[in-house]
């Protein structure tokens, strides 16, 4: 393994790619109404600014809720059933707060190849979640993460964003009771 | 040519020229989402830190990758004398202080070198072309990737860049479209149609304004040959742009990047940003009164969004479902106006056509061949070189040849069992198949294709089910769910193949999979129409392992959950306690007897156990009890 996960969990690491959120403050806070107004004052109806105004959103709030989605909707002249439609498709999209701690699981053949899906198996029995949760508290969550090219190392996984592998199961089972503090 | 564009040129040719004879010792740090894998940032970092306090020394760059993704990071070190350049792999952070002393003092290093890039081989380092994974290769589109900057436009037009498009803006429209046409370039997506002619139909519409997409949702598992361009040469695609802009008369183009891909598009909004400074787009480009902007856009995350409709779709803010042909893109495409949709690789061929000319494009391949040009390809599975980008004449090279010359050949102890041509859609051969050419008809013959350039290599311990499983797993998983046959038949398929991976696979299994790959060809897209192709393909090449797994209850690899079961082979072994500790799901417990047995009811197979203490744990069949060691044999201990 040539980076050790335990690096990136320490609590003064930033997160590196997600920086819309610092480990030890408050969980994410709901966005007002005016907040996201002016977020998002921007975009126009009819220019293809559906997508980009939830990616904004998500960045600034790191989670879509449903009053952004409205207040989207609003933006572009549109209903807000029709933002749901396209947020509820891409699996980047949250429609929830994130977790602190992600960890995105790859999905790609090398990694499947290599024990993938045994390190996906495990992981989720440590963690107690389904791919795509997180825990009650919102401190761990386990993703579907496609691949991208980092093959050589794998099978991995990103801890908030950082590639992680090469792992053996057991490294992985290691790492996610780390992560939930076990 | 275009007088502005020659002052931007010569400006670039001059500042690159004063660096190559500054005195500076440059070195310049691979930086793709690879190398940044395996530490390439902190190594960077490294030396950035040494060049702050060596200012009138050292110099430090970034460029793309070279395709070495198992090597990195790679670092380039051009001597003082701007005569000599060698490359370095596996400069970790740790290493840069040894390679500084080194290189500074003008020596080599010649454990860590890998190749001489520029200048003379000497005994110990060899010249970087004569590499064994370098030869063959001919590196038009990857010119410039692990040369220049990607972020600095500069470079792009020091080495060749924009000329494309200088000639181009001395060309009628139906010329540019003639060049293309004669070049015989087809759409690098995997289906070959010739470019020119998509790009006729664009510029026949007669709808306005005209749209541009370039597609870089590169979406297959295991491609990522548009990202090594995207990370490595951003204003090659932009060229591209321009000039099928000027061909077709289009006002805007959209570039639509996957969300993984977040430093390709980084790297591409501050290409379009830099262009727009140098008015090359934007408004009145050049000053020749013409309007044509780039819009990087983000993806996130579908895999149907790869489908041209899809992505027009995605674009336009609805959902990223494909769209039902007629009519086509051209016609209506975003928001109903025409609009053309090519791959990035295809977009990035056009500059080179137009610099050199149609004939030089594809002097590289036979006359009679209809691939043309050079192509892309990556290379992954259960390979030495796992990773690897590389550019060949398309329609050259064996799916052996480049295994063995790129791949490097499969991993110690790993025997090849067959092969997936590009993408979980293109379907799985056996190794009997690998004499295959890297050509379209071998494939389409088979009812497959050859697919966007990202070959896997699977070995024999990987069982042909568990692969194809995952392959139509991951179909049912991006179905846009608007055609039953797709989104009820890929779920059908995840529901009959874990059956047999589980050992319950009954003979009928078989039947409804031959069922199931005539039903979905009926789908709308692309997607729905090719999912059930690996399944297809693994009933005719891999019959034997299917009925081996059906009829006998025999699994040939050993590595199927319904046919293997963990047990304690050695009660003494010093690794058990660990291997008790590691189970996730506390499977290895106390019998009545005090010795430690696997409960199979907790068990979850994952290996760990086996990982951590191979002597106390084996791996047993399960249909062959004979096989499980009984607790007094196993309390035996040893091996």
């Amino acid at each position: 393994m040539r980076r050790l996960a335990a690096q990136h969990l320490q609590p003064e690491a930033p997160i590196l790619v997600r920086d819309f959120t610092i480990r030890g403050q408050p969980m994410h806070r709901e966005p007002t109404t005016q907040e996201l107004r002016e977020l998002v004052a921007d975009f126009r109806p009819g220019r293809g600014h559906v997508l980009p105004a939830l990616h904004r959103v998500q960045e600034a709030f790191g989670y879509v809720s449903p009053r952004a989605m409205e207040v989207i909707a609003r933006q572009l002249n549109t209903t807000a059933a029709l933002i749901y439609g396209a947020a509820s498709f891409y699996t980047d999209i949250r429609t929830a707060p994130p977790p602190e701690t992600e960890i995105s699981w790859c999905s790609g053949p090398t990694c499947r190849l290599r024990g993938g899906d045994r390190i996906r198996e495990a992981m989720q029995q440590v963690l107690e979640l389904p791919l795509g949760g997180h825990s009650p508290d919102h401190r761990y969550g386990l993703h579907v993460g496609q691949c991208n090219g980092t093959c050589h190392e794998a099978p991995i996984v990103w801890v908030n964003g950082v590639v992680t592998g090469p792992l053996t199961v057991a490294d992985a089972i290691r790492l996610a009771r780390e992560v939930k503090g076990e | 040519m275009n007088a502005t564009l020659q002052q931007l040129i010569a400006d670039a040719e001059r500042r690159w020229d004063d660096r190559r004879h500054d005195g500076k010792v440059h070195v310049t740090v691979v930086m793709d989402t690879s190398s940044i894998a395996r530490g390439a940032r902190e190594t960077l970092e490294a030396f950035q830190r040494a060049a702050e306090v060596a200012p009138d020394n050292l110099a430090v760059h970034i460029t793309g990758s070279w395709g070495f993704c198992w090597l990195e990071p790679c670092v380039l070190v051009r001597s003082a004398a701007g005569t000599r350049t060698v490359m370095y792999h596996d400069i970790t952070e740790d290493r840069v202080a040894d390679l500084l002393t080194r290189v500074l003092q003008n020596r080599d290093w010649p454990e860590m070198a890998l190749g001489v890039v520029e200048g003379n081989a000497t005994e110990e380092i060899p010249l970087l072309e004569d590499l064994p994974f370098m030869q063959g290769q001919v590196r038009r589109l990857m010119a410039r990737t692990g040369i220049i900057d990607p972020e600095n436009i500069d470079d792009y037009l020091a080495l060749g860049g924009y000329q494309g498009l200088a000639r181009a803006l001395e060309m009628p429209d139906e010329a540019i479209i003639k060049e293309m046409l004669d070049s015989g370039v087809g759409g690098r997506g995997g289906a070959n149609f010739p470019v020119g002619r998509k790009w006729d139909f664009l510029r026949t519409a007669t709808a306005e304004p005209k749209y541009l997409v370039c597609n870089a949702d590169e979406g297959d598992p295991g491609a990522w040959v548009n990202r090594t361009l995207l990370e490595g040469d951003p204003h090659l695609i932009i060229e591209g742009l321009l000039i099928a802009a000027r061909a077709t008369g289009a006002r805007e183009a959209y570039v639509y990047i996957r969300y993984e891909y977040p430093l390709a598009i980084a790297r591409m909004e501050k290409a379009v940003e830099q262009a727009k400074e140098r008015g090359l787009l934007g408004e009145n480009i050049l000053g020749m009164g013409w309007d044509f902007d780039v819009i990087v856009f983000k993806g996130a995350g579908s895999y149907v969004c790869g489908d041209e409709t899809g992505l027009i779709n995605s674009i336009d803010g609805y959902r990223g479902m494909p769209r039902i042909k007629p009519p086509f893109p051209a016609q209506a495409g975003l928001w109903n106006k025409p609009t053309n949709v090519n791959n990035v690789e295809s977009y990035a061929n056009a500059p080179l056509i137009l610099r050199e000319g149609a004939a030089w494009w594809c002097n590289v391949n036979p006359g009679d061949q209809p691939e043309k040009g050079t192509k892309m390809f990556c290379l992954s599975g259960q390979i030495k070189n796992a990773g690897i980008v590389f550019e060949i004449p398309f329609g050259s090279g064996t799916m052996r040849s480049v295994l063995e010359r790129y791949g490097g050949g499969m991993l110690p102890g790993c025997e090849v069992k067959g092969f997936q041509p590009g993408g979980p859609l293109s379907g799985v051969l056996p190794a009997s198949d690998l004499d295959l050419p890297l050509q379209l008809a071998p494939y389409r013959e088979r009812g497959m294709f050859l697919g966007g350039g990202g070959i896997v290599y699977f070995d024999t311990r990987t069982s042909i089910v568990d692969l194809v499983l995952w392959m139509t797993g991951f179909c049912e998983d991006e179905s846009c769910g608007r055609c039953t046959t797709c989104h009820g038949g890929t779920q059908r398929g995840v529901e009959t193949l874990p059956r047999i991976a589980l050992g319950g696979g009954r003979e009928s299994d078989i039947e409804k999979l031959e069922d199931l790959v005539k039903t979905l060809v009926w789908s709308n897209c692309q997607h729905g129409q090719l999912s059930p192709t690996a399944i297809k393909l693994m009933l005719r090449g891999f019959r034997d392992e299917i009925d081996s797994l059906i009829r006998d209850k025999v699994d040939p690899t050993r590595s199927l959950p319904g046919f293997i079961a963990y047990r304690v082979r050695s009660q003494s072994d010093p690794a058990l306690p660990e291997a008790v500790e590691i189970c996730p799901t506390h499977a290895i417990v106390m019998d009545g007897h005090d010795q430690w047995m696997v409960d199979d009811r907790l068990c979850i197979l994952c290996g760990a156990c086996k990982e951590v203490a191979p002597g106390a744990i084996a791996v047993v069949d399960r249909f062959q009890p004979a096989t499980i060691p009984t607790a007094a044999a196993a309390a035996g201990g040893g091996a």
